[in-house]
Formats: C-alpha cells, sequence, structure tokens
C-alpha cells in the first residue's frame, strides 16, 4: 500500500475520540439532569450543585471517606470489567459479596489467627479463594450446558443472603449487641491506615495501594497476556474462538475464578477497613456488587475506565452527603439519577450516532472523489 | 416507449461505519422489462435492492414507484405498493407447508380462522397458472433447492408483486434449474410485470435481460440495451480491465509421491435418524487441489465441520489429517496437526469484528512460540508479522490497529487468507473462500490457493460456485444427498452440464467409480 489514508484523531469519526465525546456530553447531561431535580427539591439550587461537585475536596477527612469507599467498589467494578470482556454477564459479585465476606469474618473472629500482620492477608486470601469458587457456579453452567447466568447469579444471590442470615442469626450471632450481626472482629484483622498525617488525613490504607496494583493487573492481562487475548477473543466472538480451537471452557472457569477472587476481595477490604462485625443488610452496603456492573459499564468495561468511574462515583456521593450536612432537603439519591443517566447514554448505541454518521458520510464522500481524482 | 414503473434519482447510501455504498445511482426501470443489474460483489446491487425493497432507507436521494415518490419505512410498505423480493439467501420455514409459507402475513380469514381451503386453492392455481409443478402442500424441508426458489417467487405473485426482484437467483442453481427459471421470467414479463435481476453471471445476463444496468464500486456506469453491448464491452465494464479463468498455467503440480494430507474414511453423520452424511470417503493428496461441488445443503458444511472438529455430533468414519488419526481431537489439537481452515462464514466464524486487524491476524496460532515472550504475548513480532502479511496479501487499509469490521468483505476475506497461510500447514480447508468479494480479490485468494498447492499444501476446495471448483481443481468430487454421486480424477475433461447432472441427482457413479477418489 503506497499511501496511508489520513485519519484525524481528534474527529468524531475516530472511534476512541468518539467513545470520550460520548462519555463527556453523557456526564455533562447526567449533572445536568441532577441540577433540575436540585432546582425543584433544594432552596438553593446553585449553591447545592457547587457542594456536590466541590465539597469533598473541603476537608480531607471528607476526601478520605471517599478514598475509603471506593476501594471495595473498585475490586466489584473490576470483576464485571473482566466478565464483560469475556462475554458474561455474570451479576454473582453481590452474592460474594455476601457470602465471601461472612466467611471472611469467621477468620477474622479466629482468636487463633490473630497475629498482627498476618491476619488480615489470611482474611483476603480466605474471600478471594471463597469468592472464586463460588463465581465458578453459574460459570460452569453457562460454559457447559448454556445455562442464562444472569438468572443463575442473581438466583444464587439471593440464596446467599437467605443463607447468610441464617447463619448468622443461629451459629454465629453477637453477643453484645441486639443487632443480627456477627461477633467483633479481632483487632489485629483490621486493616488500619498507614501511618503519617498524610495517609491518615486522607484514609489511606494499603489497600488503597492494592487497588491501584488490581487495576493495573486486571489491564495487563486483559491487553498484554495470552490468557488476556484469549478473554477478549471470547468476548468479542465465542463462534470464531471455537474456530480458532479456543477452549472456552477452561476459560470461562479461568476468568470467572478471578473475576470472583477479585469480588472477594473487595469484600473483605470493604469489612476489615470500614466495619467491625458482618451486618449485611443494616451496615455493610448492600448493592455493591450489582454497582460493580455499572461501573465497568460507565468504564466501558476497561479497568482504567472503571478506575476513574468508580472514583468518580464515589465522589459524588460523599459530595451528596457533605451537603446533607447544610442543606437536607436535598435526597442522596440524586447520585444514582447521575449515574442512571450517564449509563444509559454511555451504553446506547443510537446516542450521537446520527452526527457521527452524518460525518462519516461527508468524510466517505470526500475521500471517495479524492481517490477519484487520484486515479485520473 | 413503456411507461416507467420504478425510478432513482441521485440515490446515495452511506452505511454506519463510513462505507459509501452507493453513490448518485440514477436508473429508471420500464414496465415490463427484464433489466438486470449487474457488477462485481461489493459493487453496490444488494443495498441499491435493499433500498428499492424498502430494508434500507438511502442516506439521500429519491425513489419514485408509479410517478410518486416513496419514503418506504421498511419491506411491508414496498411488498403493499406491489414490490417483491427473492432474496438469494430464502426466507422460508422449513418445517410449515409450501402453503403455509406462502401466505404467512397475508391469510385468507374465515372469521378468527385461516381459511386453509381457500388457502391451498389459491396457492395451487398459482402455481399451476405459471407452471411451477410446485405441490403446495409439501413441506418446504422437503423441497429441492430449485423448487424452493419457486415457493419464493410465489410468495411475491400471491402478494400480487407487479416488480420483482431477484437477487443473484442462480447461485444455488443447476445450470438445468436455471434454464427453467428463465422460462418463467419471461412469461412473467409477457403479463406486464417487470423484473430486477441481480446476478454477477453475465452470460445468464445477456441471455435474458432487455436491459442492463452496470455498477462499479458503488457507482452506475450507465444503463445499456442488451444488444447494443458485447460480451467483451460488459467484462470491461463491470471490471475495468480482463479477467483470466485459466490457472492451469499457474499450477506446478508437485509431487510428493501421492501422500495424504487429508484422508476421509466411511465418514457417516446421522441426526435425527437421517443420514447427513453417508459413508463418505475421499483423500486429498499434498500438491493438489479437491473440489467438492454440489447444490447448497447436501452435506458439505457438515463435512467440513466433522473434518474441522466443530461438529458437536458425534460421526463414525475415520479421518486423518497428514497421517495422524484425528478420532476425539478437538480444533486445537486437529489445527497442530497440520490443518488450516477458511471458513465459509466469515464473519460469523472467521474473524471478531471488533477487534483490530492485529489481533485477527494471529488468532489461530496466537499460542505458537514467535508471537509469545515468557509472560506477555510478543507484541512488536504480532505487529511485525501483522504489517507482513497486510504487505503480502495487499490488504487495504491504514493500519493494522483499525478494526476489521471496518474494511470491505474483499480485505476481510484477505486478512482470514493470510491467517491460514501463515499456519503454515499442509492441509488447507477453503470453504466458499470468494463467496460474495470482489473479482479482484477472489482472483487474489484463488492464486494464494494455487501457490500453498505448489508448495506442497493439500487443499480442499468446497464452493457452490462451479465455475470456481472446474477452473482451480485437479479432481473433482459432487456431492448429493450426503453421498458422493460423482468423482473425476481430471477435473478439466468434464463438462459443467455433465457436473450439474451429478448435482441434481439425475446420474450417480457406480461404487467402483467413486472408490477412486480415495
Amino acid at each position: 500500500m503506497a499511501k496511508k489514508p489520513k485519519t484525524n484523531r481528534f474527529s468524531i469519526t475516530n472511534e476512541k475520540f468518539y467513545n470520550f465525546i460520548k462519555l463527556t456530553i453523557a456526564i455533562l447531561l447526567g449533572l445536568a439532569l441532577a441540577f433540575v431535580v436540585l432546582c425543584f427539591v433544594s432552596k438553593d439550587p446553585v449553591n447545592a450543585f457547587v457542594t456536590i461537585l466541590t465539597g469533598p475536596l473541603k476537608k480531607p477527612r471528607y476526601m478520605g471517606v471517599v478514598i475509603e469507599k471506593f476501594v471495595p467498589f473498585l475490586f466489584s467494578g473490576l470483576c464485571c470489567c473482566l466478565l464483560f470482556k469475556c462475554g458474561f454477564f455474570n451479576l454473582g459479585g453481590e452474592g460474594i459479596f455476601i457470602a465471601s465476606g461472612l466467611l471472611m469474618s469467621v477468620f477474622a473472629c479466629n482468636e487463633q489467627l490473630a497475629i498482627a500482620g498476618v491476619h488480615p492477608a489470611i482474611c483476603i486470601l480466605v474471600a478471594a479463594v471463597s469468592g472464586g469458587l463460588l463465581m465458578l457456579i453459574p460459570a460452569f453452567f453457562k460454559a457447559k450446558y448454556g445455562a442464562n447466568e444472569l438468572v443463575l447469579s442473581l438466583m444464587l444471590n439471593s440464596a446467599y443472603l437467605g443463607l447468610g442470615t441464617y447463619i448468622i442469626k443461629y451459629h454465629f450471632l453477637t453477643t453484645t449487641t441486639s443487632l443480627i450481626a456477627s461477633p467483633d472482629y479481632q483487632p489485629t484483622a483490621r486493616i488500619g491506615f498507614l501511618s503519617g498525617q498524610f495517609f491518615q488525613d486522607y484514609h489511606i490504607s494499603i489497600t488503597f495501594f492494592l487497588g491501584i496494583l488490581a487495576t493495573f493487573l486486571v489491564w495487563f492481562v486483559l491487553y498484554r497476556t495470552k490468557l488476556g487475548y484469549q478473554i477478549r477473543l471470547v468476548g468479542t466472538n465465542p463462534k470464531f474462538a471455537d474456530y480458532a480451537g479456543i477452549n472456552s471452557f477452561s476459560l470461562a472457569m479461568k476468568t470467572n475464578f478471578i473475576a470472583g477472587a477479585l469480588c472477594g476481595i473487595g469484600s473483605a477490604i470493604q469489612l476489615l477497613t470500614q466495619f467491625n462485625y458482618f451486618n449485611w443488610t443494616g451496615v455493610n452496603s448492600p448493592g455493591i456488587g450489582f454497582s460493580g456492573a455499572l461501573m465497568a459499564m460507565i468504564g466501558q468495561s476497561n479497568p482504567i475506565g472503571t478506575f476513574f468511574a468508580s472514583f468518580f462515583i464515589k465522589y459524588l456521593e460523599q459530595g451528596t452527603t457533605v451537603l446533607y450536612y447544610s442543606d437536607t432537603s436535598v435526597p442522596s439519591e440524586i447520585v444514582a439519577i447521575i449515574e442512571g443517566v450517564i449509563v444509559l447514554l454511555v451504553s446506547s448505541t443510537y446516542f450521537l450516532r446520527r452526527l457521527r454518521e452524518k460525518k462519516l458520510l461527508k468524510e466517505g464522500l470526500q475521500s471517495e472523489y479524492r481517490n477519484d481524482r487520484e486515479a485520473k | 416507449m413503456a411507461e416507467t414503473i420504478l425510478k432513482l434519482d441521485k440515490v446515495t447510501k452511506v452505511y454506519g461505519n463510513g462505507t459509501v455504498a452507493n453513490r448518485d445511482i440514477n436508473i429508471e426501470f420500464k414496465k415490463g422489462e427484464i433489466h438486470s443489474i449487474v457488477g462485481e460483489n461489493g459493487a453496490g446491487k444488494s443495498t441499491l435492492m435493499k433500498i428499492i425493497f424498502g430494508i434500507e432507507a438511502p442516506s439521500s436521494g429519491v425513489v419514485t414507484y408509479k410517478g410518486e415518490e416513496v419514503h418506504f419505512a421498511s419491506s411491508m410498505d414496498a411488498i403493499e405498493a406491489g414490490i417483491g423480493m427473492v432474496h438469494q439467501h430464502f426466507m422460508l420455514i422449513p418445517s410449515y407447508s409450501v402453503v403455509d409459507n406462502i401466505i404467512l402475513g397475508m391469510e385468507p380469514k374465515n372469521g378468527i380462522f385461516i381459511n386453509t381451503k381457500q388457502a391451498v386453492k389459491v396457492c395451487q392455481e398459482l402455481s399451476d397458472k405459471y407452471n411451477f409443478e410446485v405441490d403446495v402442500t409439501q413441506k418446504v424441508a422437503e423441497l429441492s433447492v430449485g423448487k424452493r426458489q419457486k415457493v419464493e417467487i410465489l410468495k411475491t405473485l400471491y402478494r400480487n408483486a407487479e416488480l420483482i426482484i431477484l437477487d443473484e437467483p442462480t447461485s444455488v442453481l443447476t445450470p438445468q434449474e436455471t434454464e427453467q427459471l428463465f422460462e418463467q421470467l419471461k412469461s412473467f414479463t409477457e403479463q406486464g410485470k417487470t423484473i430486477i435481476f441481480i446476478s454477477h453471471k453475465l452470460e445468464e445476463v445477456k441471455q435474458i435481460s432487455n436491459r442492463i444496468t452496470v455498477m462499479r464500486n458503488g457507482v452506475s456506469k450507465g444503463t445499456y440495451n442488451n444488444e447494443d453491448l458485447t460480451m467483451a464491452q460488459l467484462t470491461n465494464l463491470i471490471v475495468g480491465r480482463d479477467v483470466e479463468t485459466d490457472y492451469e498455467v499457474y499450477k506446478k503440480h508437485p509431487d510428493f509421491n501421492k501422500e495424504y494430507a487429508l484422508k476421509v474414511e466411511n465418514l457417516t453423520l446421522k441426526h435425527a435418524s437421517r443420514n447427513i452424511l453417508d459413508n463418505v470417503s475421499f483423500g486429498v493428496r499434498k500438491g493438489e487441489i479437491l473440489g467438492i461441488a454440489g447444490v447448497e445443503g447436501n452435506g458439505q458444511i457438515d463435512l467440513v465441520k466433522c473434518i474441522t472438529g466443530l461438529q458437536e455430533v458425534e460421526y463414525s468414519g475415520k479421518i486423518e489429517i497428514n497421517g495422524v488419526d484425528t478420532t476425539g481431537m478437538n480444533v486445537r489439537q486437529r489445527r497442530n496437526s497440520g490443518m488450516a481452515y477458511i471458513p465459509e462464514d466469515r464473519m460469523n466464524d472467521g474473524i471478531a469484528g471488533d477487534l483490530p486487524i492485529s489481533d485477527n491476524m494471529i488468532a489461530t496460532y496466537y499460542d505458537r512460540e514467535d508471537v509469545n515472550g515468557k509472560i506477555t504475548m510478543n507484541l512488536k513480532a504480532i505487529d511485525k508479522i501483522s504489517d507482513e502479511l497486510i504487505e503480502q496479501f495487499s490488504v487495504k487499509t491504514g493500519s493494522n490497529k483499525t478494526k476489521i469490521n471496518a474494511l470491505s468483505g474483499g480485505n476481510i476475506q484477505k486478512v482470514v487468507v493470510a491467517r491460514e497461510y501463515n499456519t503454515h500447514s499442509n492441509l488447507m480447508i477453503a470453504e466458499q473462500p470468494t463467496h460474495g468479494i470482489d473479482i479482484g480479490s477472489a482472483e487474489f485468494v484463488h492464486h494464494q490457493l494455487i501457490e500453498m498447492a505448489n508448495n506442497g499444501a493439500g487443499i480442499l476446495l468446497v464452493s457452490a460456485d462451479l465455475n470456481e471448483v472446474m477452473n482451480l481443481s485437479d479432481h473433482i468430487i459432487v456431492m448429493f444427498d450426503g453421498k458422493i454421486a460423482g468423482y473425476f480424477d481430471k477435473a478439466k475433461e468434464v463438462s459443467d452440464q455433465e457436473l450439474g447432472l451429478y448435482m441434481l441427482g439425475v446420474k450417480h457413479q457406480t461404487e467402483e467409480e467413486i472408490r477412486g477418489a480415495l
């Protein structure tokens, strides 16, 4: 080929730039809609809006809450990111947050394991392995028998919640309070902030770096290794993967195990950094496993995108919390509106497509005419 | 001069990925004529027909039907207006009877029930009127391909179509069935119906058309009266140059002591107590091209699936690839025994559309040493291999990072062929390797296959395109109803008429003769 056709990186016809524009506009529209809602519920909508956007920056402690809550959220997002890339719509993350979290709690309460430094590591390992194994259940039935992994994983989520509540109520109940919760964890199991004023202020523990490491590793596996290549191939076109001779069953098992392990780690981190006992429906946050799917969608199934999406949403949530201190008329669900609009628009195939097609039409015709001229 | 029934004025269609399928097309269709649209695959014929039939909306331009500007929102609108289309791939429900298929969507009612008696009567009358010789109470699944096409045509007639579009109608027919179809088309025009005939087979176009519109690269190269064009002029208009079909001079016929690249023995495949493949035995020797001809649906697809390991149903018999018995082997193991495979359905089986060309280039040997480092894949090597293959197979693209979806069909096929070539396998299974791609790319693919054979690969060519099989093959097998109906040791010594008789199941060779295939 003699000449390479010129493509402008900052044109909407460029796939990556198009996705970027789409995301930006989706975020702006989400925020705009939130503002409209604020106008109805708040006496001072402008101030409320500004507070949501800048509130967490006011005090290090506020930002600290963002960072603390964001890490387990990120793990849940990475789990879904990996699954989506492999073509699995497995929402078992929620159940794993419950089941692995509960199992981990048993270890966290165990006195014999109470060795400083080692205890949290054991807990995280237990959660990771159990999470990986649990994720294999829906994956197995999908890969082997073609069962719908979405339905199966959702059903299992309910089962884990019921089972978990039963276990706590009758076999693992705290004696110190009237809550339906596990006993308190051993102090050695808890993960504290790193020493140093800065880390203390911003609530940064070792888990924050684990999150960054995990994001990098997921990215690395997906885009640099043979395993990731197979995952992307199967996720893009499973029939083609069959044709190319990829064993999609064993691949599905591997991928789901890793994804489940990520969720398990997320659950352990959440419990060991933010809580002192296991009480899923009351204090620990239900829905985190599902939110992971939304983060992966906003992040367009890219681990790094998921990283920023998770941070962004947790930041906004904290913004509303800060707002709540001064203006109680704004419900915290406002973030859900923003989140919903963004997910809707980003995952919509039609959003902005008309614009792009018009541009393509123009460019297509131009290059046609150019070719014609060159031919002459 | 007959009145104009359909007029296209400056019709342009651009697809979402930026492909300009049609540009400024102006054509007038006269009432009662057979108007052929010819052009290479990918010249924009099918898109144009989809616009006329309301499946696609034009990006710009005006469609005028019977003097009125029309904007069909769907094919339902077009059907109501009196336009019918017979698609290249039939739109029939095999488990329904002919009548059910014909009346579907426009059932004669008796209260809330379908008036079956009335339906059968109307359909049979219609069939008899045009000498279609179809028993309308039969199930479509029991009909031959030629008969199924008649059912498709009956469907349009039942809906009172005045303008009938036939998209590559002869591609699945034997020479004999084609003759019959043409007789019927002529009788339609005598009754004032207009036929739009899409084809890339020029002999047929010359034989049947009143007028011919030539398309190239999405642009109309003009409409001509049939008698004003010679065959040579027509070819030149379509391709822009002369096309060669005699490949014999390129073949080297290397001698590998008649070693088998592929040996199939007594292969039988049963599904739902029917023999899809019945005791099939043949061999492909290294350095040779064995062509399998046959009307689509006579077991060729299943045969290839059995060989490649993609068959999910258990088969009996023995398949050896390069001397290795493949019983119980999966796709990967078979590929590792030296098998490459160009699949028929390249969009669904042959590529991962949303991934870049480079990822697609290595998909069938992604675990080979030269594309892998210790931990990571060797991205530099992948880049280099992709660029070299893009160059060598003249794939038209800006970079190897372009999503393969954005390429034209011909270029996608070149990527597929390049990838399979780069497995350096001794057995190449080429299934409809040039189906639906432009003549230039098709020629290129043919040369590559011959080159591979010259370098010692055994090639199994499965194609519904009789010309392709005859031009490329050293030996030919004809399949009919899951069996080998005939084996021709010297491909050059058999005529297409003769092959047609075997394809239709009229003629059958003896066991003795067929055994020559192994």
